[in-house]
Order: C-alpha cells, then sequence, then structure tokens
C-alpha cells in the first residue's frame, strides 16, 4: 500500500494548472476570428454594418424573331457586370429556339437559334442589374490600344498632326478639346489650317464616330465605342451607342456625333463594348424589340450575396452565400445554434437556472421558430402536461423502460396530430406547425418531469420546466435577431469568437448567481 | 459596486458548483477511476479488500431472466434494502422492512407486492435510475438496523453520515436524517435534514433542512444539536482510507452505523453535493485551501491525515454553542 501512500502526498495541489493553456486556447481562436475579418473587410472590402438597401435596376428585353426557311440565328448583347455593376438572376425566355450564353472579349452575348416557327418566335432576356457605390466600383485602366485597322499610314499621321500641339495638356482636359473637334471648334494652338480640311474630308469618309475614336486615339486618350442603354426607368427600341474615353480615372462618355461629354451625373448601362452592334441576326428578321428598364429597391442581404458570388477573393470563393439560396437559410439558423449553446453555458454555469437536459433548450428555441414563441410555449408546456398525466396513470400497467417510452411518444405524435387538426379547424397556422418540434426531447422530458415530481417533489419540477422555457425563450430571441443573423452569416468566423467565449466560460470557477440565494445563510451568521 | 456585494461567498469560503467541479472533482478525480465508486457493487469489493466493512450482499440481479427466480433466491428474508448498482442520488432505492402474506412493507408503510417488486427490479435493469440511462444490475442487501443514538431525530428510515475528504484528510461531516418528507431516504434533496459533525469532537451542530437552518428535527421535535457521533474516530479512519482504496481525491464518503457492527461503508460520491457547507455554517473552500497549504507529512498515512483534521477543523467551543 506504500504507492497509494505516495498518491496521497503526490495529489495536485494549488490552482489547476489548465487554466493558462486554456486562457491561451481562447486568445488564439479569438485571433483566428479577428484576423479573418480583418481580411475580409481590408481586403475583400466587406462593409462593417451591413450597407443601406441599394438600387437595383430590372432590366427586361423583348424581341420577335420572324424568319421564312432554315435555321435562324440571333445574337444579342446582354450586360456582362463589370467593376461597377453586378448581373444577377439572369432568365431567358427562348421559346421553341436553343439558348446559348457565350462571352466575347468584355460582353456577354445571348444567342438564340433553330428553325423558326412561321409564326415567329418570341424571344426574351431579364436580369437584376445592382450598381456597386462608387469606393468599392474601381475601373481597372485599359491600355492603350492600336490605331483602328482599317485605316491607312496617312490618315494616322494626319490625326497625329492635329493632336500633338496638345500633347502636354492634362488628359482630362485634352479629351475636351480633342471633343470640341467634332463640332470643328479647334483649341489654340491651332493646326495646320490644311490638316484640319484634310481631316474635315477624311471625317466625311469613315464617319463622325470613327474619326473621333481616331483622334482620341492620337491624343492617346484610350477610347472605345460602347451600345448600351441609358440607366432611367424607361422603355425603348433600340440601344444608344456612345463613346468611352479614359482619362486616368473614369470613363468619360461622349457624344459619338457631336463630341459633347455627358455629365456624370446620367448613368449608363453597357450592352456591347467595342463597336459591335448590340443586336445581330442571320436568315430571319428581328422586330418589336423592347428595352425596358425598371428601378428596384433590394435588400441588403442580396446584395452581399451578388457581390460576394462573383468575388474572387479566397474566402468569398468559399462563403456560404455561394450556396444555394434554400440551404442558405438553414445555415442562418444553423449558425446562431452554438450562441444559443453559450447562452446555455452562461445561465447554467454562471445564472444557475436548473433546465431538462443539456441543449434540449436550444432545440425548443429551434422549433419554436415555426409555432412563434407563445403558441410554441404553450403548445409545449400543454404536450407536457398532457403527458405527464397519462405517464401517472401508465405508471400502474407496470411496463418496462423502453416500451414506456415508446408509448409517450406515441402520445406525443398524437396529441401533435389533435394540434394540427385542431389547428386547421380554427385556421391556427401555428397549430399546424407543431409538427416541427422535436418529439424525441418533448417525451424524454415528460419521462423526466415525471421522475423528478415522483421524487423530488412537483415543486422542483415545475422550477425545471420554468428554468427550461426561460433558457428557451431567451435562446429564442437571439436566434431570431436579424443583424445577428447577417453578422454571423456574412463572417461564420465569429464561431472562433464564440468557441473562445465557451472556453473561458469552461474555465470559470466563480459562484453562480443562483449560490447567493442557496448559501444566503452565509451572509449574516447569527 | 456588484462585486463587493457579491463579495461575502468567497470571504466566507463557500465552494460553488463550478469550482467544485473544475477545480477539484476534475483535477482529482481522474475519469478512468469514476466506475469504481459509480458502481456500488464496485466499490463494496474494493471496500472489503481493504478490511473496510459493508452491508452484506444478499444478491445480484443482472438480467431480465433472473427477475423470475427472486421468490426463491430471496427465501424467508423478512428485510432488506433493494438498490440499482449504478444509481444516484438514492434513486430506485426500495427499503423493504417486513413481509406480508403476498408481499412486503416499505418503509414507509406501504405495502408492495411481488409483481410490484419485480416491477421495480426490472426498472432498475433497464437502467432507468442509473447514469446515463445505461443499463445496470439490482442488488439486494442487509437492512441496517442503525445504532439508537440518532433514534430521536429520525422519522422512520436509516440515518447516514457523509464525510468529505479531500486528498485523503476528513474535510467536513454531517448526518443525514430522514424526514417524512424524504420517505425515509436520508438524502437533502428529498427533504432528510443534515446536521453538520465537529470533525474535532464528532457532536452534531445545526441542521438544514431545505434551505432553512432548523435546530430541531421536523417530525419529532428533538433536538438535533449536541449529539455525540459515536465510532467518529473509526469513520474518519474509513473516510481517510477512501483514497487509498480508490484513488480519488475529492470524495464523499457515506457511512451508516449498525447498531451492532458499527460504522459501515454505504457507497463512495465522486460529486459530493455542497449543501454540507450550510449543515456546518462553514465554506469548504476555506479547509480545502488549509490542506493544500499544510505540510506534506501529514499526509503520510491515514491516522495522521485524520489526526491533523481533527485540530485543524475543530469547533471551537464558542462557534459550537453558537450554531
Amino acid at each position: 500500500m506504500c504507492a497509494v501512500e505516495v498518491l496521497a502526498t503526490e495529489l495536485p495541489r494549488g490552482p489547476f494548472p489548465m487554466r493558462r493553456p486554456a486562457v491561451l486556447l481562447a486568445v488564439v481562436l479569438l485571433l483566428l476570428s479577428t484576423a479573418f475579418i480583418t481580411y475580409r473587410i481590408i481586403w475583400l472590402r466587406y462593409p462593417l454594418f451591413p450597407p443601406s438597401p441599394e438600387k437595383a435596376w430590372l432590366l427586361d428585353m423583348e424581341a420577335r424573331v420572324r424568319s421564312h426557311r432554315g435555321e435562324t440565328t440571333v445574337m444579342i448583347a446582354f450586360p456582362g457586370g463589370d467593376e461597377k455593376q453586378i448581373i444577377a438572376e439572369e432568365r431567358i425566355y427562348s421559346g421553341a429556339l436553343g439558348f446559348n450564353l457565350l462571352r466575347e472579349g468584355l460582353n456577354q452575348v445571348g444567342v438564340w437559334s433553330g428553325v423558326v416557327d412561321p409564326g415567329g418566335e418570341i424571344i426574351g432576356y431579364r436580369a437584376t442589374i445592382l450598381m456597386i457605390p462608387p469606393p468599392s466600383a474601381r475601373p481597372i485602366p485599359p491600355t492603350l490600344g492600336p490605331y483602328p485597322a482599317q485605316l491607312g499610314e496617312g490618315d494616322r499621321t494626319l490625326a497625329r498632326r492635329l493632336v500633338a500641339a496638345w500633347d502636354r495638356v492634362p488628359p482630362r482636359a485634352r479629351l475636351q478639346v480633342v471633343a470640341a473637334t467634332a463640332t470643328d471648334v479647334w483649341a489654340e494652338p491651332l493646326p495646320n489650317p490644311q490638316d484640319i480640311e484634310a481631316w474635315s474630308a477624311l471625317r466625311k469618309k469613315i464617319g463622325r464616330r470613327e474619326a473621333l475614336l481616331l483622334l482620341l486615339r492620337a491624343a492617346n486618350l484610350p477610347a472605345r465605342s460602347v451600345e448600351g442603354l441609358r440607366l432611367s426607368e424607361s422603355v425603348t427600341t433600340g440601344p444608344l451607342s456612345w463613346i468611352e474615353a479614359w482619362t486616368g480615372k473614369e470613363w468619360e462618355k461622349l457624344h459619338p456625333e457631336t463630341g459633347e461629354i455627358y455629365p456624370k451625373s446620367i448613368s449608363f448601362l453597357h450592352l456591347v463594348v467595342g463597336g459591335l452592334p448590340s443586336i445581330r441576326i442571320s436568315n430571319g428578321e428581328i422586330s418589336e424589340v423592347r428595352w425596358a428598364l425598371n428601378q428596384q429597391i433590394i435588400s441588403q442581404w442580396r446584395t452581399h450575396f451578388e457581390r460576394i458570388k462573383r468575388s474572387s477573393g479566397l474566402l468569398d470563393r468559399w462563403s456560404l452565400f455561394r450556396l444555394p439560396a434554400e440551404f442558405q437559410a438553414t445555415f442562418r439558423i444553423l449558425l446562431l445554434v452554438p450562441i444559443g449553446a453559450l447562452m446555455i453555458c452562461l445561465l447554467r454555469n454562471i445564472v444557475g437556472f436548473p433546465t431538462f437536459g443539456i441543449f434540449m433548450p436550444v432545440l425548443m428555441a429551434l422549433a419554436f421558430r415555426n409555432t412563434g414563441l407563445l403558441y410554441g410555449l404553450g403548445i409545449f408546456s400543454g404536450v407536457i402536461l398532457l403527458g405527464y398525466g397519462v405517464r401517472r396513470s401508465i405508471d400502474r400497467l407496470r411496463l418496462l423502460l423502453v416500451p414506456r417510452l415508446s408509448v409517450i411518444l406515441t402520445l406525443v405524435i398524437v396529441s401533435f396530430t389533435v394540434f394540427a387538426l385542431i389547428g386547421n379547424k380554427v385556421g391556427l397556422r401555428q397549430f399546424m406547425a407543431v409538427g416541427l418540434l422535436p418529439f424525441v426531447i418533448l417525451t424524454m422530458t415528460i419521462e423526466r418531469f415525471f421522475i423528478i415530481t415522483e421524487e423530488t417533489g412537483i415543486h422542483e419540477a415545475l422550477r425545471t420546466a420554468a428554468g427550461s422555457a426561460a433558457v428557451a425563450a431567451i435562446t429564442y430571441v437571439i436566434l431570431h435577431l436579424e443583424p445577428l443573423q447577417l453578422t454571423f452569416f456574412v463572417y461564420p468566423e465569429l464561431l472562433l469568437t464564440v468557441a473562445a467565449l465557451q472556453v473561458l466560460l469552461g474555465r470559470y470557477t466563480g459562484y453562480r448567481l443562483s449560490e447567493f440565494i442557496r448559501f444566503r445563510k452565509f451572509r449574516n451568521p447569527t | 459596486m456588484i462585486f463587493k456585494a457579491l463579495h461575502w461567498l468567497s470571504e466566507r469560503g463557500v465552494l460553488g458548483l463550478n469550482r467544485r467541479n473544475a477545480e477539484y472533482m476534475m483535477r482529482c478525480n481522474p475519469r478512468s477511476i469514476l466506475p469504481l465508486v459509480d458502481d456500488k457493487l464496485l466499490t463494496k469489493d474494493l471496500a472489503r479488500k481493504h478490511q473496510i466493512p459493508v452491508p452484506d450482499v444478499y444478491h445480484v440481479v443482472r438480467y431480465h431472466g433472473d427477475i423470475e427466480g427472486l421468490k426463491k433466491v430471496l427465501g424467508g428474508r423478512r428485510d432488506f434494502v433493494v438498490k440499482p448498482a449504478r444509481g444516484i442520488g438514492g434513486s430506485g432505492v426500495l427499503l423493504l422492512m417486513d413481509r406480508t402474506a403476498d408481499g412486503f412493507v416499505t418503509q414507509s408503510g406501504e405495502l408492495i407486492s411481488w409483481t410490484e417488486l419485480t416491477y421495480h427490479v426490472s426498472d432498475i435493469l433497464s437502467g432507468i435510475y442509473s447514469l446515463g440511462g445505461l443499463e445496470d444490475q439490482a442488488f439486494m442487501e442487509t437492512f441496517v438496523h442503525p445504532d439508537p443514538v440518532f433514534a430521536d431525530v429520525t422519522f422512520r428510515g436509516v440515518p447516514d453520515i457523509r464525510i468529505v475528504v479531500y486528498r485523503g484528510v476528513p474535510v467536513m461531516g454531517m448526518v443525514r436524517l430522514p424526514t417524512r418528507h424524504s420517505d425515509g431516504k436520508a438524502n437533502l434533496h428529498r427533504g432528510a435534514i443534515g446536521a453538520g459533525i465537529d470533525i474535532g469532537g464528532g457532536t452534531t451542530l445545526a441542521a438544514v433542512h431545505g434551505s432553512q437552518v432548523v435546530t430541531h428535527h421536523p417530525d419529532t421535535g428533538s433536538p438535533v444539536r449536541g449529539i455525540q457521533v459515536p465510532h467518529w474516530e473509526r469513520m474518519l479512519g474509513i473516510a481517510a482510507r477512501s483514497v487509498d482504496m480508490t484513488g480519488l481525491g475529492f470524495l464523499g464518503v457515506d457511512l451508516v452505523i449498525d447498531w451492532q457492527q458499527g460504522p459501515l461503508l454505504l457507497e463512495l460520491n465522486s460529486r459530493p453535493g455542497l449543501q454540507i457547507q450550510v449543515a456546518n455554517r462553514t465554506g469548504l473552500r476555506e479547509r480545502l485551501e488549509l490542506i493544500d497549504r499544510a505540510p506534506s507529512d501529514i499526509f503520510i498515512t491515514p491516522e495522521s491525515r485524520v489526526h491533523w483534521a481533527r485540530e485543524a477543523f475543530a469547533v471551537s467551543e464558542s462557534q459550537s454553542t453558537k450554531a
């Protein structure tokens, strides 16, 4: 027995040695969580606070295609989405035609092809377009492209000669003077009058738009021809076209004929960039084209969703927003369950609420999502009381444990059914949602309630029931805080913070609040 | 402000549940040893090996199939106790005092038929009273006839003595006295009253009933204070040896005093309740920390540990009259 005597002396003494590692683990979890959140906010430009509702546009295109023979192909350019716009929820109407979506450089082209019905086919496209607010919408600077290929060497040198004098003018001002030439206004220093004349001739030959593009290129200003729509509540039959020129920070928009620079307050929606027509058709004709734009306010939720869905950041690619919508709803709730568990830790270990089972109140709170808190608690206590009555009466039957629990389970299901039928009769949806309550938990709760009543008395059983209900109600409220749901969904790494708090609570060795009542006799020694 | 207002508990050295769990149970009671004390049959075997007397076990029912033969096995025994091997907090314990034509009379005077008894045994086997609901065993042991010293302060049933032991040193003691409300059982949460015992002298102090401090037994009306517990030194010795027996550093040792055999070890509890502090009007933490500061030579033998404890935790004259 000598070894045992050693044991008695060598049993650990003093403060519990695990406290520091536990704190360390909590700190590591917290730091990890903070690092992830910082990465999202700083590098992925997540909003620190949920943004205010944003404007979105609903684009609706409809056209009729006719053809007399053979296969017809229709190509229509759609907004491809860029650094300022996000295209979401695209929908296609293709009738009897086949449909394909192609990417051509910056452009997105829908291709309908097939044999057109003699009566014509209606084709359509619908999409939601989200505008990214300026700080996050940073356009990518373009590179200066080559001169248009169809022009001769002589035309290029002529254009260079015309703008050479303005090379030192800053880009934005240079654009203004170049654009003014479209209306034959030439800024100082004036180019050679012969050159101006030659230019007028060339402009007649190649067209005003091409001439302006050439001159912009010669002035070292990246420029492009764009077809698209003006962003305003409108219905139009055909897209607009304009020229965009880069002035170092953003694209300025110009009228292709007059060179007028549009004010920045006017927004446009790109359909096709680079000079191609937005609608092309082979072997047929297209009529009754209608483009409609409608503004709508969309929830912050969807904005987040769409923005993150397109991003290529690592955490964005692994974001919960990429889940199909129906699963997202589940995770919105699931992510808050650990907070529910944290609440249970708090209420049991710091406050000292008695509850049936450890996580039973969390499951109750989850179930109350369908029934609402008051109805949920009501139904819950109703079923437990009923179950308690039946459990009391079948106690005399001397049933074995498992069959007895099965009988109670059956009773729980029967009472659910009755609740649902009554709910249907009186038109109470909450009663019909009863089927989603955790029936196994209810069964075990009935048994536990009975055992506690028998052994310790109804007082203790009711106390435990009240504790469970209180914890369930608190957890329910937390699970339903929309901002909290959103925050956890956007930053799921907050779960690490929750875990850190749970670890810390696990090392809480102070008193429970209930112990101040339990040991109240110590307060005033008599 | 709030913290100051809530400071009195720690000033009085009261041990809370959180600290009991994290700093004493988890640290001193290795999980691998817990089955030894969770299963009363294993505890009994262990105690016998260490020459610690325990109530005799008549019979153990391991399988549902054995229930049929129960009548034969029990033969003509008139009184015995039915217990689940892994029961918690006294649940599932049935005290049978006498026999009738068709069954038994329980502690509280209820009649119980053979069918009801077999039903109860079957419940025990199914695990309804056991830790975690696992399948269990039922056993029948001697009905202990308690020493008459507590007869005046016991309403039916058998009083038992709980001694909390830390690192082999008895820390605090209490005698648990059944009441009408507790149905002959000696568990505080069932309504039994608990009277603190002065570790030094072995006399009872005031008692706790629920959350109230009482000086008289609620049913018999006799004073609970000042009773000299017999065999006190022997019981402290058994308690002190529990650590050598099990290797658990923080235990509640439950004993019962048989009028012929003297102290018997009933069971060991690895999660001793904290109500004993109210019964003694003293915080456990204060004493536990005193033990941690004690010189290491006091831990060498059970006798040295008991000796140290009786000196360190003796209730002074003035305190015992106050309580």
